[in-house]
């Protein structure tokens, strides 16, 4: 699904974000991306989703180097990869309904289809009675939710969040890291920056590590301890 | 996940294709479009009121130029032209030169004035008495006076006029309606000049409002790109924008240049009465009304166009 070969990002300035990443990941794995603060987690998830051009090697999504894609065709890429982000990235002024909503309005639905589609998308996150509020009426936690409603709501191969649980208490962050492996048990790959490290042990899934734009590590499943998170 | 069909490419949209999504794609623009105006009145009001004030300097300056050039060809024709006759046409030939003008095409009127009345009209304009006793030897010609049609160019006529046999001599006095001409062909230059400089400048205000209205609204462009909205999408409500601020001061414009017309109209029937005259303004013809509205909306378009397209190649890499 995802394959990175070689890659290295230098922004102008010259700060050197990644030197030489190598990984794959296949289609309906989940995986944690971690590393520390400025080891480059943000630089690589936005390589994939093409919000940066790696300045070397080779971004493979889908088999394609989504390096080379004609700036035209970012939108299309983009429509299969649902972001999350740490800052919920939710616009403040439109309702609740309406966020969750843009990606189907964009890919211009009828009205009727686009209100079903938002309220699946909701009552899956638990905010269905939400729906007419404005973000900032939300608590962090319902806002990243709303977050991932907007991000799920095409039904795209593959979920990207970038630090989803920064700002949430110990509870809502378990939780949330809970509704990503549901939506991995359905099919979806799913890559998530975190740097909250005792949670993702927990989890037992694979973990990238990230170090000074190098991957240093690259630790594998441990199956009876994911079963043991998805039992609580 | 997703099925093997959708993966074909990303050209092809999640189930939305075809006209009817476009027109959705389109009607969500157009409200987007206008909510952006009417989220911020003023600021809007203000962009949409500067417009029309640039604007309405090179229409009203066309519709005085209209005016003018109609009340000059009103004046064009109280014109007659004043033929000499040679000083050795006698009465005879004379009155008989002057039935023979009359029957022109050209020519309305023929009024011959004789030496002695000649003499007797000048004397009375320069306050002498009776002159025509003192002077025996009464030194004018035969004038013919004539009035052309309404719809002959006079200059023509005259050299006409002049190669016939018999006339000497054919005063018309052009010379100042040429020089109206001229300076009305001028400002009319300079019109065009203006009204090309107020186009850009229209561009440019519109431009800037939106470049505004686009660092306002950053957040909500980036995270339509990031939901996979192309540049056409993110593009096209402030294309809207552009659109509307440009019709509304087009049309602001036009209705100032009315309103003016309104205002002025009472004055000018007072001065033109006052030279025993009708004189009416007209109001900019249907065409430059439409060329004024139509055109600010269109450099409108162009203005946002220049803007959005340098913001987007920042988002999309």
């Amino acid at each position: 699904m995802i394959s990175f070969e070689h890659v290295a990002k230098r922004y102008p300035g010259g700060i050197q974000a990644l030197s030489d990443v190598n990984f794959a990941l296949d289609r309906g794995e989940l995986a944690f991306l971690t590393g520390h603060s400025g080891a480059g987690k943000s630089t690589l998830l936005r390589l994939i989703a093409l919000l940066e051009r790696p300045s070397r090697g080779q971004v493979l999504f889908e088999g394609r180097n989504v390096g080379k894609l004609a700036r035209r065709h970012i939108p299309y890429l983009r429509r299969r990869i649902g972001v999350i982000f740490q800052d919920h990235r939710l616009l403040s002024d439109k309702r609740v309904f309406d966020n969750v909503a843009l990606p189907l309005m964009i890919a211009g639905l009828s009205y009727g289809e686009i209100r079903r589609r938002v309220r699946a998308a909701l009552d899956k996150v638990g905010l269905l009675d939400k729906e007419k509020m404005f973000p900032p009426m939300l608590s962090g936690g319902e806002q990243q939710r709303v977050g991932i409603a907007r991000a799920i709501i095409t039904k795209p191969p593959l979920i990207l969040a970038d630090e989803p649980t920064g700002n949430l208490d110990p509870d809502m962050s378990a939780e949330l890291m809970r509704y990503f492996l549901q939506l991995n048990e359905l099919g979806v790959t799913v890559l998530i920056a975190s740097h909250d490290l005792d949670l993702i042990r927990q989890l037992g899934q694979r973990v990238l590590v990230l170090k000074g734009g190098e991957m240093v590590d690259d630790l594998p499943a441990r199956q009876t301890l994911a079963g043991e998170s998805h039992g609580k | 996940m997703a099925s093997s069909a959708r993966r074909s490419g990303y050209e092809t949209l999640p189930g939305a294709a075809g006209l009817r999504a476009w027109a959705r794609r389109h009607a969500f623009s157009l409200l987007s479009s206008l909510g952006s105006l009417t989220r911020q009145p003023i600021a809007s009001s203000m962009t949409v009121i500067v417009l029309a004030v640039a604007l309405t300097l090179p229409t009203a300056l066309h519709v005085t130029i209209d005016n003018v050039e109609r009340i000059g060809q009103g004046w064009e024709r109280l014109d007659t032209l004043s033929v000499f006759l040679e000083p050795e046409v006698e009465a005879v030939e004379a009155q008989r030169l002057a039935s023979r003008l009359t029957s022109w095409p050209e020519i309305a009127a023929v009024d011959p004035i004789s030496p002695d009345e000649g003499l007797h009209e000048l004397s009375g304009q320069l306050n002498l008495g009776d002159l025509g006793d003192q002077i025996t030897d009464n030194p004018l010609p035969w004038v013919l006076e004539i009035t052309p049609e309404t719809e002959v160019v006079v200059a023509t006529l005259a050299s006409r006029l002049e190669r016939e046999a018999g006339i000497d001599l054919v005063i018309v006095d052009l010379q100042w309606l040429e020089r109206l001409d001229a300076i009305l062909a001028v400002i009319q230059q300079l019109v065009s000049l203006l009204a090309a400089l107020f186009a850009v400048g229209v561009a440019f205000i519109i431009a800037n409002t939106i470049r505004m209205d686009i660092q306002n609204r950053r957040e909500e462009i980036e995270v339509m790109a990031l939901v996979g909205a192309t540049a056409a999408f993110i593009r096209r409500p402030f294309l809207y924008t552009g659109l509307w601020y440009g019709l509304l001061g087009g049309f602001l414009a036009w209705l100032l240049v009315r309103i003016g017309l309104v205002v002025l109209a009472t004055p000018i029937a007072r001065l033109s009465g006052s030279y025993h005259t009708h004189f009416q303004l007209y109001p900019p013809a249907p065409e430059i009304t439409a060329l004024l509205i139509l055109g600010s909306g269109l450099f409108g378009i162009l203005g946002s166009w220049l803007v959005v397209g340098q913001h987007l190649r920042r988002i999309n890499p």
